[in-house]
């Protein structure tokens, strides 16, 4: 029995030996004859399905088992090498088989990492998704992101808030002049764009104190990490008007390392671009010491146009910004020099309406024809020394600063009123910050503040006259400031309830003097000023938040005691002052968010009014201020909503706000002959306005584009006076538009941008027509070749300067742009190819309408070579 | 004659650089997802260079790193880069060296695939300066097919296979196309590049770039600091380090030093306990 089971196991063991065919051979390079290692062998079924696979060895062998080889085939095949396919019902085993060398040719895909990244409160832009190739600084690339806005000033708002902090890498080297960086920082060295929503920039207050801003951090490449980055340029050509040489330069520094950065600038240009806008400071904070120039001389500007167009300037900028970690803290110290030669040349028609004048007609205004030349020079050092120490139980911040300004002016006027004018508007500032705050036990905060600033304006205009008494007038004025402010808080927290108490003083010590020699003979009035305006001020925060998930609700209830002396020019006050706030902020979901505000106060008026004696302010224009002293009171509501889709690329926000004040005096406008005197009376006047506007931003990935569409409207009514008579002004704005960016093909990009506004001015209900100015960019660039760039840019303006008249401007510019190598980049300018070199538009203020004619930069030609690193 | 010497010295030269610096032919960009040892999930990019001749996966900023040290002048600006980049200085005096914030390296694997030596040689670091390296046969991972797995990945259709390798099973998906043996990590032997594949406990590679190259594929730097070990006992001794990872360092330092974990935000937490089934690619070498 055992034996015929032996017997039959014996049989089972050879069928199944006999049902299996061995498959082998060998693999050989039919070139270089000699055997292929690693080659892949698949054998398919007569269904084309994979029955078996296998490598060769080392010397080219390869062997498998099948059990049936009927409409087989064995596939071989390696990369570099033609594939082979052999039928094995024809094919005598062992088989040898020679693979030709062969090109092959790869599908060379990339996955690009998601355009945007959510990552709980903060969206991860990729930089490489937004960037086209004529793009140079992260500022244009950040300007395609949806969601994030950049203003032609350079600041930068998210979901239509300002944001709160710039970082790079984490750090906060530049502060609010972050414009270094966004005109700056080569794009190419950036890899992402991170947002971080509800960004509170001081760890102490994590979790006790909501914010709802937003912070942006550039994340560097590592190529641009621990390490110089730089790049420059220097560019020459020639300008058809003005008519001579151009220039510009620029030197770029960088390095971003964990223990030191350093952010360096260097740039000069006469070509139209005023690089000092990237030292404006977008997160100062609204000078304490509240001085204002008294004497408005400036350069006519045109607010339609760009304006490099429009700029004859001669410009430089030095900046160099350092952080140095030590341990857990940092310091900051930032210098910066601008320097400024402007000069500008316009016929101006000013028409100032009166009460009188019947709609639609001119009948009974005024108007003052002059042509002006001038000429602004002005230099600027700056200084901003930082240390901070920013932990999760404790935060200390000291921060100084330090502005010097000097501001020549020079104006020529032909006209009604022939005359030339000079001015020396110097100012010297001089301001600390001290702010500590400790978290005892997680619940308890307590906080320090100390600020202390201190500021000197001193101003001197000269006007030179046949008309004028003497053939001169000269106005001297003094103005110094102090201010001091000194509070402590504490604040207790407990499971998102906080209740906080802010005690303190606050001082303020300002002497204004001004003297006239004396006035055209029409205007009667005090022609000197010695005005004191001091105030001491003993004030309490007291303010609850309730912050649990999804909402935070916060009331603040400021109020303090003030006392004003004012030197014998008023009599003495003091008052109390009460100012409440409400805000709650809800949060449903990471897409939607609602922030609603309300408030209500009352405020002493501005103090600078008081000044009982005239104060020239241009060669036509007199200024005198209040003998009295006022409190206004105000209310305003708004609401904010934001809505994003990160997936779908879609960012949405709007804003509505209303706001009501009321003051119990008006301005009031007085014309002498030619002479404007503005002054202010007793008398209730109330003004209100409403403020909407929405912004849409969505990525089009079809086409590699970008959409953005925004709304506005603007109403605001005001009471003045105006020849002694009410005068209820309404004026009322819209403005629509849209900016759309791509790169549907490898070759080619754009950039399109329209806008529409429009205007009217409703004075005593006689409406005025609505004036309207359209704009529209297109900027193509065109890539032949990977080291060839032509692009080729238009602006279309059509702007109405009176009811359906319309002045069209057609403006048109070209590049060529050669990548020599990797480092070196030259390219070829011609700007404004028509030559266009005036330019007409119409505006409105309160209480005159004022039409130019100016002079604009011509056809201009540059050659420029740009390296870096 | 003196010229012509010269110059045949110079050929004999290149051509040995040749010789010993082989081109790829291919290069894949992976994005390596694992849990690190506190838990964390973490995605590094490794890279895949691959030419019928041989393979070499490693990560790009330690072959930097490597790459720059091989050089006495490169070594000095190595450490000037991380000291600048990595450094800082407590308020108590004290030095913290976070190798999170400069271009260091932090992944130390290298594997080399050569079908004609028939082996897969894997260069790693298994404590502090405890490099070592194996060999593992290149037929070891046997391969089942699940043809009627297909996915597309990165344009080229892909085919599924699966296999128990070294404690874990995988599934890994491989595009014919390519029909070179090589994969990410020590997948290989699949008749075509493995272009993605998983495992248990959160261990994936994806590729996310792919295309043609003619990059060297240097030999490993500093090969002869690396002696030969077991891949078994050298994976047991990781687990050893890491388990005891402040004694270690502060017997080292003869006290002078102290060690610790900290979270994803710097905060201390506890030792932790390294598993091989939660943190290790391999799990098989505690069997």
């Amino acid at each position: 029995m055992l034996r015929f089971v032996f017997h039959i196991a014996c049989l089972l063991v050879a069928l199944g030996a006999t049902a299996q065919i061995h498959i082998n051979g060998k693999v050989m390079d039919s070139e270089k004859v000699k055997p292929l290692a690693g080659a892949s062998m698949m054998l398919r079924g007569a269904d084309g399905k994979i029955k078996k696979f296998a490598s060769s060895k080392s010397d080219g062998s390869f062997d498998m088992t099948a059990p049936d080889l009927k409409n087989c085939r064995l596939e071989v095949s390696m990369m570099s090498f033609a594939k082979q396919s052999i039928s094995l019902d024809s094919a005598s085993l062992p088989i040898t088989v020679y693979l030709e060398p062969q090109q092959t040719v790869l599908k060379e895909v990339t996955v690009k990492a998601k355009k945007i990244l959510e990552q709980g409160d903060t969206i991860v832009y990729n930089v490489g998704s937004f960037a086209q190739d004529h793009d140079r600084s992260i500022g244009d690339v950040l300007k395609r992101m949806p969601g994030i806005n950049v203003e032609e000033s350079g600041k930068i708002k998210y979901q239509g808030e300002d944001i709160n902090k710039f970082y790079i890498e984490g750090s906060d080297l530049l502060g609010g002049k972050y414009g270094i960086a966004t005109n700056g920082i080569n794009h190419d060295d950036v890899g992402s764009v991170e947002v971080m929503e509800n960004h509170q920039p001081m760890q102490v207050l994590t979790g006790i104190a909501f914010s709802d801003k937003a912070a942006i951090n550039l994340k560097l490449k590592k190529k641009a990490k621990a390490t110089w980055n730089y790049h420059g340029k220097a560019g020459g050509g020639y300008s058809w008007q003005p008519d001579g040489a151009l220039w510009e330069g620029e030197l770029f520094a960088m390095t971003i390392m964990s223990g030191f950065q350093n952010m360096t600038t260097i740039k000069t240009n006469n070509t139209g671009e005023n690089p000092g806008r990237d030292l404006t400071n977008f997160f100062a904070s609204h000078r304490s010491t509240t001085l204002d120039r008294s004497v408005s001389l400036s350069l006519p500007d045109v607010p339609d146009l760009q304006s490099r167009r429009t700029l004859f300037n001669r410009s430089a900028i030095v900046s160099t910004n350092n952080l140095w970690k030590f341990g857990r803290g940092e310091l900051k110290a930032q210098f910066d020099y601008k320097f400024n030669r402007a000069s500008a040349d316009a016929a101006n028609i000013t028409t100032y309406f009166t009460p009188e004048a019947e709609a639609g007609t001119t009948t009974g205004n005024r108007t003052v024809v002059e042509t002006e030349s001038g000429r602004e020079l002005s230099h600027s050092l700056g200084t901003m020394l930082v240390y901070e120490l920013n932990q999760k139980t404790a935060y200390i911040n000291n921060s100084f600063q330090g502005n010097i300004t000097w501001n020549d002016m020079r104006m020529s006027v032909t006209g009604s009123l022939p005359n030339s004018q000079t001015a020396s508007l110097p100012d010297y500032y001089a301001g600390n910050e001290f702010k500590i705050i400790k978290r005892f036990k997680e619940k308890h905060l307590v906080t320090f503040r100390s600020k202390i600033e201190w500021e000197s304006m001193p101003q001197t205009l000269s006007v030179y006259s046949s008309d004028l008494p003497a053939d001169r007038i000269t106005q001297s004025i003094r103005d110094h400031a102090f201010y001091t402010r000194e509070s402590a808080a504490y604040t207790f927290a407990f499971k998102g309830i906080s209740v906080s108490m802010e005690a303190g003083i606050k001082g303020y010590l300002r002497t204004f003097s001004s003297e006239l020699p004396e006035l055209p003979e029409a205007i009667p009035g005090m022609t000197t000023n010695v005005v004191n305006t001091d105030y001491f001020t003993v004030f309490a925060t007291p303010k609850a938040e309730y912050w649990i998930k999804k909402v935070d609700l916060s009331l603040e209830l400021p109020v303090n005691f003030t006392t004003y002396h004012f030197n014998k020019s008023l009599a003495d006050r003091s008052g109390f002052y009460f100012s409440p706030t409400l805000s709650m902020n809800w949060k449903p979901s990471n897409r939607f968010s609602m922030n609603l505000r309300g408030g209500t106060g009352r405020r002493p008026m501005d103090l600078s009014m008081i000044q009982p004696g005239f104060v020239m302010t241009n060669y036509r224009s007199f200024r005198r201020g209040t003998d009295n002293f006022y409190n206004s009171t105000s209310q305003n509501v708004s609401a904010h909503f934001s809505y994003k889709h990160t997936n779908l690329g879609l960012f949405g926000n709007a804003f509505v706000s209303q706001s009501w004040t009321h003051l119990p005096y008006t301005m009031s406008q007085q014309l002498y002959g030619d002479y404007v005197v503005s002054s202010y009376a007793s008398a209730r006047s109330d003004s209100r306005r409403f403020i909407a506007n929405a912004d849409i931003g969505k990525t089009l990935n079809f086409l590699r584009a970008n959409i953005n569409i925004y709304g506005f409207f603007s109403r605001s009514e005001s009471l003045l006076l105006s020849e002694n008579q009410d005068v209820n002004s309404i004026v009322t704005s819209w403005a629509a538009g849209g900016k759309f960016g791509g790169k549907p093909l490898r070759w080619l990009g754009f950039d399109y941008k329209f806008s529409l506004s429009s205007n009217r001015l409703t004075m005593n209900s006689s409406k005025a027509s609505w004036l309207s100015c359209m704009k529209n960019e297109l900027l193509i660039n065109i890539m032949p070749h990977r080291k060839w760039e032509w692009h080729i840019s238009g602006e279309h303006y059509r702007n109405e300067i009176s009811e359906h008249s319309y002045k069209n401007a057609f403006l048109i510019d070209t590049t060529v742009r050669f990548k020599m190598t990797k480092r070196i980049e030259l390219s070829a300018m011609l700007s404004n190819i028509l030559n266009l070199r005036s330019y007409n538009y119409i505006t409105y203020s309160q209480l005159s309408s004022f039409e130019s004619r100016r002079q604009m930069r011509g056809r201009e030609l540059l050659f420029t070579v740009s390296i870096r690193k | 004659m003196k010229k012509l010497f010269a110059t045949s010295i110079l050929m004999c030269i290149f051509a040995l650089g040749g010789m010993a610096q082989p081109k790829a032919d291919v290069y894949v960009e992976y994005d390596y997802t694992h849990p690190d040892e506190r838990g964390i999930v973490k995605k590094d990019k490794m890279t895949l260079l691959a030419s019928p001749e041989q393979s070499k996966f490693f990560n790009e900023t330690s072959l930097w790193a490597d790459s720059l040290q091989s050089t006495p002048g490169g070594k000095a600006k190595y450490r000037e880069i991380l000291s600048k980049s990595c450094t800082m200085t407590m308020p108590d005096g004290s030095v913290v060296v976070d190798l999170s914030k400069g271009p260091s390296k932090v992944i130390y694997t290298y594997i080399f695939t050569d079908p004609a030596k028939e082996t897969v040689t894997v260069y790693d670091q298994y404590g502090i300066e405890d490099n070592s390296y194996y060999t593992e046969p290149i037929g070891e991972i046997r391969w089942s097919i699940a043809e009627d797995s297909v996915k597309n990945i990165l344009g080229y259709d892909c085919i599924l296979g699966e296999t128990d390798y070294h404690g874990r099973h995988w599934k890994a998906w491989f595009a014919p196309e390519l029909s070179l043996p090589y994969g990410p990590w020590k997948l290989r032997g699949l008749p075509g590049i493995v272009l993605a594949a998983e495992t248990t406990n959160g261990f994936s590679f994806t590729a996310t770039v792919l295309g043609k190259t003619d990059r060297t594929m240097s030999p490993m730097y500093f090969a002869q600091k690396y002696p030969k070990r077991d891949r078994k006992k050298a994976q047991k001794d990781f687990e050893t380090f890491i388990n005891n990872f402040h004694a270690m360092i502060e017997a080292q330092s003869g006290g002078r030093v102290t060690a610790g974990w900290t979270d994803i935000d710097g905060n201390p937490i506890e030792p932790i306990k390294f598993k091989a089934e939660t943190h290790c690619i391999e799990t098989d070498y505690n069997k």
